[in-house]
Order: structure tokens, then sequence, then C-alpha cells
């Protein structure tokens, strides 16, 4: 049966009417028509699902909307505001890009671009949480975390990295 | 009225620019097509015929609209064509947009892989295009077109000028430039069941800009659709949604050639939206709401019974299934038989290899996804994301049963498809037809990953005997070569197989696809062998083949220049100095020495004089290879160090040459050469499909590995860029000049030859343990 659950999806409270145990995957795509986070292997195997939640990147495809409520959830979508926020700028309405966005463009790092919008989240984690990574703790946050490395099939990886390190330098000054 | 051009080649050949009337506060110049063999006969009118849009419009605004049937695929297309169209109309790139691949609005066709010949068409466009905004300027101004300058889009003679928009401003004019070529259609007789790959090509020879005055190509212009694939804009083929859309989850048996006993039963107090399809051995769960699709498909799929089918050999038993295979004669063979055998038999030295790679998979990280709406009147729109959407137009029509002009696809964006859709599709495009169709409502059908690994086609394996014969200097003089696969291009839909509705089938065929780059070997033979699908003569059952990036050349370029690496160190030879010894092709010699370079190498043979097989510490080792393909020169020098006792291999550092004659986009060229040498490492170390004896086992990123960040190594690309050799295919083959140069190390590493990747610790070990 359907549940009235509230959720705080890029800094605005929405309602949706689902059963609770639906990954969040679903309840983004479906009935908030977000369509950063893709289906990958709803596995959480992959990575192209990832989203922030309170600031800690999770896999979407396996975490229930139940999980979630009461907390804040970000997606791609929602990164221009994340930064607004950060600089103690008003979170609505921002039309800056979030540096790590930026990068992404000035790096060009999408091909088919489809696992981008996970590997972004992957990067607006670190960059809060280590502001200056070195290569070896870029490489180590995209492979080692749990549950499962961000794959990139078309191998981004290296523009991943110049990228990473490109938005750390603007998150700096 | 028809305004005055001046003809290129022949008359038949000479665009006719037109005016078509007035458009109040507008204004165009559009370029359509005409075939110029129509003339003489009306018979040969193409069977298919296309949409009427048109090619390229000049806008009054002074912006310029492109239209091409070739899709972005990941590797930059995009950025390219506006740069080629910009080039020629003297515009810069920045005006240019492109609509890209949706039949209904695309007049080409053409595969999507085909950058050269689709650039080579736009070019022509361009260039037919820019002379008759001069003839108009001429016109305009009143001067001879010798006298105009052209920067930017705005026509000059003297101290006069009028921008492009001008030219065209309230006017509809029409120019019909000459073509040949045909939409793709059905045809049992092609060699995959489906004509038209390169679809609509430009005749003619307007002229075209020269090179030296190149201003846009050459620039690292950016890939459009980037911003808003970072922002979450952008509509993927997964986000299409239409009124009344049913979401469907496959319900599949084990493997192809099982059969349908019963359905299993779906419990409507659980999931009250979801419905059942059948059409054969077709099933499907489909429900308004994607979550009840799939926990609705799990249910029924869990008491859905079916026949068991088992042909294949089970993976492990790969090469001695190859081997015992009855080969018939040689699909494709080069070079001179008979003088390759004496040239051999004179030889002082032979040395004789076989080399083999399992199957792997395109494997991209997004499954198939479609969307279809088959209306009640026959007509159907499929939204999806094909390298070929008129080759998919037209297998969706016959697996629909309509006429080909009834069907629409409209191209979106998904993850990458690396080769398993040059020929229209391969997955989820029929399901959606199909189901909709039978439901009479649009459907959306996505592929779980497990349903995309274990159901899309496979890049198939192959083994390759090849052997050498080297004369008293240690020279090669002759090189024979036997390659033996399955086919690859296995085109048909999996939902039309299922629901036993036509579908076309392949020819058993291979093709020797080196591009030879020894020429001072005195004598060679190539031959290549090819079989049905794995597990069947019959084309209905069996493992699946299709291409994957770098085809053929990928897996018969691995044999070699193992070979020749192999030969080198037995001639105790530099393999770098080597090869220069058996080649007198200037680019080839001139990339290879600034790829050398640029990986610091140090003349002498393999193996490593500390080369070892066994122990805990890492030994390292250098390997290079090289590769000519479509006008394009690739140099690999790879680095690993490898861990004897652990069976570990790391590629440390991988050093990538190339010389794809001009170059048109320096940044996306570097992108594309890094990432594909992540995605050949990937190959050489993890790739392989796993099968029992019905079905594939690897359906898990756990279970079918491709490289992960931490895994890569650090990559120096090295480019030539050359004005005039024209323009190379430079965003395919780098995945292919891996697995050599990672072998030829890792031989240099343990003096220990591997003859088979990809070099997984298991195998490793092996390896050494019995070497």
């Amino acid at each position: 049966m359907a549940d009235q659950l509230k959720l705080t999806v890029n800094g605005t409270e929405q309602t949706v009417s689902v059963t609770a145990e639906m990954p969040l995957l679903y309840g983004l795509r479906n009935e908030l028509g977000l369509s950063g986070p893709r289906y990958g292997c709803g596995l959480a195997q992959c990575g192209a699902c990832a989203v922030l939640v309170d600031g800690s990147e999770i896999r979407s495809c396996i975490t229930p909307v139940s999980a979630v409520v009461g907390k804040k959830v970000t997606t791609i979508e929602g990164l221009p505001a994340l930064w607004a926020a950060t600089k103690g700028h008003s979170e609505t309405g921002s039309q800056t890009l979030h540096p790590v966005q930026q990068a992404w463009i000035d790096e060009q790092v999408p091909q088919c671009g489809y696992c981008q919008s996970g590997m972004m989240i992957v990067a607006a984690e670190l960059l809060t949480k280590n502001p200056d990574p070195t290569v070896p703790e870029i490489k180590d946050a995209y492979t080692h975390k749990p549950p499962s490395a961000h794959l990139c099939r078309c191998g981004t990886y290296a523009a991943i990295i110049s990228a990473v390190q490109r938005a750390a330098q603007v998150m700096k000054s | 009225m028809a305004l005055p051009l001046k003809p290129y080649h022949s008359p038949l050949f000479s665009p006719k620019l037109t005016r078509r009337g007035f458009i109040k506060g507008g204004g165009v110049l559009a370029v359509s097509f005409t075939f110029p063999h129509l003339s003489a006969a009306a018979t040969d009118a193409p069977a298919t015929t296309l949409a009427l849009a048109s090619w390229l419009e000049i806008r009054h605004d002074n912006t310029v609209l492109v239209r091409t049937g070739r899709a972005e695929i990941g590797t930059g297309m995009s950025a390219f064509y506006a740069q080629v169209i910009a080039e020629e109309l003297n515009v810069p790139p920045e005006r240019v947009t492109l609509i890209m691949g949706d039949t209904d609005k695309t007049p080409d066709g053409g595969y999507s892989a085909g950058f050269l010949t689709g650039a080579e068409n736009l070019r022509k466009v361009g260039a037919y295009t820019y002379q008759a905004l001069l003839s108009l300027a001429a016109r305009h101004l009143g001067v001879p077109v010798a006298s105009l300058k052209v920067a930017d889009g705005v026509v000059s003679a003297g101290d006069r000028s009028i921008r492009y928009g001008e030219l065209v401003r309230e006017q509809k004019l029409e120019l019909k430039i000459p073509v040949s070529g045909q939409a793709a259609r059905v045809d049992p007789k092609a060699w995959n069941g489906v004509n038209g790959l390169d679809g609509l090509v430009v005749l003619g020879n307007p002229p075209t800009r020269p090179v030296s005055e190149y201003k846009f190509i050459g620039r690292s212009h950016p890939m459009p659709g980037i911003p808003d694939k970072v922002t979450g804009k952008t509509q993927w083929t997964c986000d299409v949604w239409l009124p009344e859309m049913l979401h469907a989850r496959m319900v599949r048996p084990a493997t192809l050639g099982a059969t349908l006993i019963s359905v299993g039963p779906l419990d409507k107090k659980q999931f009250p939206s979801a419905q059942v399809a059948v059409k054969k051995n077709l099933v499907a769960v489909l429900s308004p709401n994607e979550w009840e699709a799939i926990n609705a498909a799990q249910a029924v799929s869990a008491g859905t019974r079916w026949t068991e089918w088992s042909g294949l050999p089970g993976s492990e038993n790969l090469t001695q299934a190859l081997r015992s295979y009855k080969w018939g004669a040689p699909s494709d063979a080069k070079g001179d038989a008979a003088e390759t055998a004496a040239a051999l038999a004179r030889s002082t030295r032979t040395i004789a290899a076989t080399y083999e790679q399992p199957y792997v998979k395109h494997a991209p990280i997004g499954p198939f996804v479609a969307v279809a709406d088959v209306k009640s009147d026959g007509s159907a729109t499929i939204w999806a994301h094909s390298a070929n959407s008129q080759g998919l137009r037209a297998r969706i029509a016959d697996i629909l049963g309509i006429s080909t002009e009834k069907v629409v696809v409209r191209w979106l964006d998904h993850a990458g498809q690396f080769g398993r859709t040059t020929f229209g599709g391969d997955g989820a495009e029929g399901d959606a037809a199909i189901l909709s169709q039978l439901t009479g409502k649009p459907v959306r059908v996505q592929w779980s990953l497990q349903d995309d690994l274990a159901w899309s086609a496979s890049s198939p394996g192959w083994v390759e005997d090849i052997r050498c014969g080297l004369d008293t200097s240690g020279n090669i003089a002759a090189i024979q070569s036997s390659f033996y696969s399955a086919q690859s291009n296995d085109a048909r839909i999996v939902g039309a197989i299922l629901a036993g509705v036509p579908s076309t089938s392949s020819k058993p065929d291979y093709w020797v696809a080196t591009e030879w780059p020894y020429d001072k070997i005195p004598a060679r033979h190539e031959e290549v062998y090819g079989m049905p699908n794995l597990g069947s003569d019959s084309s209905a059952v069996g493992l699946r083949g299709l291409i994957m990036r770098t085809p053929g050349q990928r897996q018969q370029n691995f044999a070699l220049e193992s070979l020749i690496n192999e030969a080198a160190s037995a001639a105790h030879a530099d393999p770098v100095e080597f090869r220069l010894r058996h080649t007198s092709d200037p680019r080839l010699i001139e990339i290879l020495h600034a790829t050398v370079e640029a990986a610091s190498w140090k003349p002498r043979p393999s193996p490593h004089p500390e080369a070892k097989a066994t122990g805990t510490d890492p030994v390292i080792g250098r390997g290079v290879c090289i590769m000519v393909r479509q006008n394009a020169y690739w140099v690999g020098i790879a680095e690993v160090a490898v861990t004897p006792a652990t069976g570990a291999v790391q590629v440390v550092k991988f050093t990538i040459g190339l010389d794809c004659g001009k170059i048109i986009n320096p940044r996306q060229l570097e992108r594309c050469m890094k990432s594909g040498v992540v995605m050949g490492v990937s190959e050489a170390l993890k790739e392989e499909v796993i099968f029992d004896t019905g079905k594939i086992t690897s359906t898990m990123w756990g279970s079918y590995n491709i490289l992960t960040m931490a895994e890569m190594p650090e990559i120096k690309t090295v480019n030539i860029s050359r004005d005039d050799k024209g323009f190379g295919g430079g965003s395919e083959g780098a995945n292919a000049i891996c697995p050599p140069a990672i072998a030829a190390a890792f031989f240099d590493a343990t003096g220990v030859q591997p003859r088979r990747i990809p070099l997984t610790s298991t195998y490793v070990q092996r390896l050494l343990r019995t070497a």
C-alpha cells in the first residue's frame, strides 16, 4: 500500500505517495521527475544511481524511500543550490553551477555521460570532506568505498581526476 | 526561379539553387538533395524513401542548422561535425546547431561509427552551400564571385559587405545537391540482413576549403551536449514519458532455444495494475507503475516454466570447441599463399604460436532501454539510442509487419554502445515495439543488468594460428596466419527472435581486418574462417555475436603484433628497432619514434635481463605494438608490474601515440585516446564472458569485470597532426593497441609468453607455474 512520505529533495520538502520499501531511485525519477540519478544495475554495483543523503553518497537503487524520510537528498539537479548554501547565498534560484559541474564541463568529462551523475556526486562529497585530495585519494574514493567502485565503461577516469582537481582549486579559493 | 551555379565535374552532379517563395520576417536557404540517376531511369528510385528533411539550413538570423542521421556515440561526433560544416561555410562552429539521429528529421541515414564517411558527406554539403552563398552574394553586391572575401559568415567586396542571414532574408531558397545511396532496408540477401549502412552519399566534388586556410578544424570545440548532461537537463532514452505508458520488465528463459511451457501466475491482489503479455516465447509483465512491474515480473518469473536448451561448450572449453569445429573454406584471405609457403620453407628459423581470447561484452553502464508507441493505424514511433536509426527503423518495420515509411525512430542519448547498435539495434527496441503492438499502449522496456549481460550479443571468442620465418639476418621473410571465430554480425533483435516474428539473419563469414603495416616483409598470407553463432549451426540459437569497437582488427592485430614481439625476441632484437626494419612507411616510422621518445624507451631485446617467473616481489617489463587503421597510425607502449606469486598484473604506465592525419579537435581526440586505453587495459587484464552449456553466467559487475579507476595506468598521449593526409579514424582504435603491448610487457617482465587474454591472476598463476 502507498504511504505518504516526506522527503527533502534538493532543498525542497516533497511528499510522495509510494510504498515505503520502494528504492529511492524510482521515487526521484518517476514521482519527482529528477532524471539525474539513473538505473545502472539495481544492485549497488556501478554507482550510476548515486545521490547525496545528508552530504554522504548512497546508492538510490537499493535504498528504500522510507530510509531517507527527514533527511536531505541531493541529486545533480540540486548541486547548484548546495553550492550556493555552502557559500552562504540563497539556496533557491541559484544559476551558478557547483564547481564540480563546471569542472565537468571545462574538462569535457562525459563521453556517453550515463555514469557521470554518480561520478559528480562522489566528487561533491569528496571535496567537502577532503578539500585537497591527492590522485591516490581520488582513485580511492571512486574505487574502494563501499558498496562498490563507480564504473565508467567509456573510460573517462583520467578526465574525472582532472575535473576533481580543477573543482578543488575553485572550491578552496 | 533557378539561379545560376557553376557545375562541378559533370552537369549531372551540378547543384540547383531555386527560390521557392518568400518568408515575411524570416528567411532560409535549405539544402535538400536529388538523385541524379533518377532522370535516366525512374525505376531506380530507392525502395524506401527518406524523410524529406533538409540537410542544412542557413537562417536569416545568421545561424546554421544541420541535420544528420549519424548520432553522437560518446566520441565527440557532435563537436567534429559542427567543426567540419563550420569550416566549409566559414562561420564559427558555435553558430551551428545539430539535429542528430531522428529518422523523421534527418535526411541521410548511415551508421554513426562511420565518422569519416559522415564527415566527408557534411564537408561536401557545406562546400556546395558555400558556393551557393557566394553566388547569392555576388549578385547582391554586383561583383564577380572571384572578388569576394568571406570571414565568419560575412561576405565582403571592397568596403561593402553582407551577412549570410541577409542573403536569405525574407526568402525561401532551396539548394538541391546530388546524392546516391539509400535508406537502410531489410534485405535477407545482405551479409547482415540489412542494406544501406552508409545511407546517402553526396556526389560530385565541390571545392572544399584548403587545409592551410582552416580556422575551426584543429580547435578544441566542446561537445555541445555536455552542459545539459552535467546539470540533469538531458532527456535520455530512459526518461521518455508518454501518457498511458506502461513500464515493462521482461521474463526470460535461461537462454535462447528454451521454449515456454507455462507462464507463472500473476497475483492481482498483490499487483492490481500489472498485466502479463505473451507472444510465443516473449513474456513480459507490464504496469503503469515501474516498481510494480519490477516486483510482479519477479513473481511471475519465479513461476514460469521453460524447456532447457544446452548446446554451448562451456566457456572453459571454448578453445577446444573452436579447435574441433569443422571449418569450411576461408571466408576471406589476403596476400599470396604459395609465395608465403615457399618463403616459410626457405626460412632458417620458424616461429609459430597460437593466440586466443574468450568472448567479451560491450557492457555499457546503462542496460538497453527503449520506448515504443505502436498506434492502431499501424504507425509506430520508437525512442531509442541506436548508432544507426535508419537501420533500426527498417528492422522494426520488418518485425511489426508494416512498411518502413510508417516507422519513426527518435534518437536520444543513452549509455555507450561500442558497436552493438551499428546495424540498428540489438536490445529492448524490439521488445518495446512488440509489447506496444500487443497492448495497444505506449511501452517502456528497461532491461535489467542481468538481462543485458545475458541477452545482448557478445564480441566472439577466437583462436589464431600464426607463424613467421626468419632469414639469415634475423629478419622476417614471411608471415602466415589463420584466424578462427564465430561471426560477429548477428543483428537480429532479441524480442523478434523470442516472439517468432520475422528477423533477418547474417552470414557466418569473417573478414581480414588487418591493414598491413609491414611492407618490407616480402611475403604474407592471412586467411580467416567464420562460423555461425557458437553452439549451433542454426541461426535460431547459440551465443550471438556482434562487432565491438575496432572489430576484427582488435583481435587479428593482437596475434600479429604478439608474433612480431616473439620474433624480435628470437632475433635478439629490440622490438622497436625490429619493427623499423620491416616497414618503410614514413608516417608509421615517425609516430613510432615520437612515442618511443615520449616513453623514454631504451633499446634492448626482451625479456628483461632480470625477468623472473617466480617470487613475491613484483617484476617489471615493457612492451610495444603498432596498428594501422583507417588512415591512422597507432603506437602503444605498456609498462607493467607482475607479481608472480599472486598472478597480479598492474599496468603502471601506457604511452599512446597517434597520427590520424589532420587533427580536427585536439582535446576530444586526447580524451578518446585516454579512455580507449582504459577499455583496452580492461580487455587485456579482466574481461571474459563466462557461460555454461546453456547460458551466460557472468551477468553482474561482480562476475563480468571491467577496469576501475584505481586500476587505470598513468596515460601519456603523443600526437602528430598532418595537413596533407586528410582525416583519419582517431576515436575508436585506442582500445586495440593495449592488449599486444601489455602481453609483450608481461613477457618482458617474466620471460613467459602469454598467448591468451585476459591476464587474470588465476590464468597468470597457472601460466607461470607451468612455464
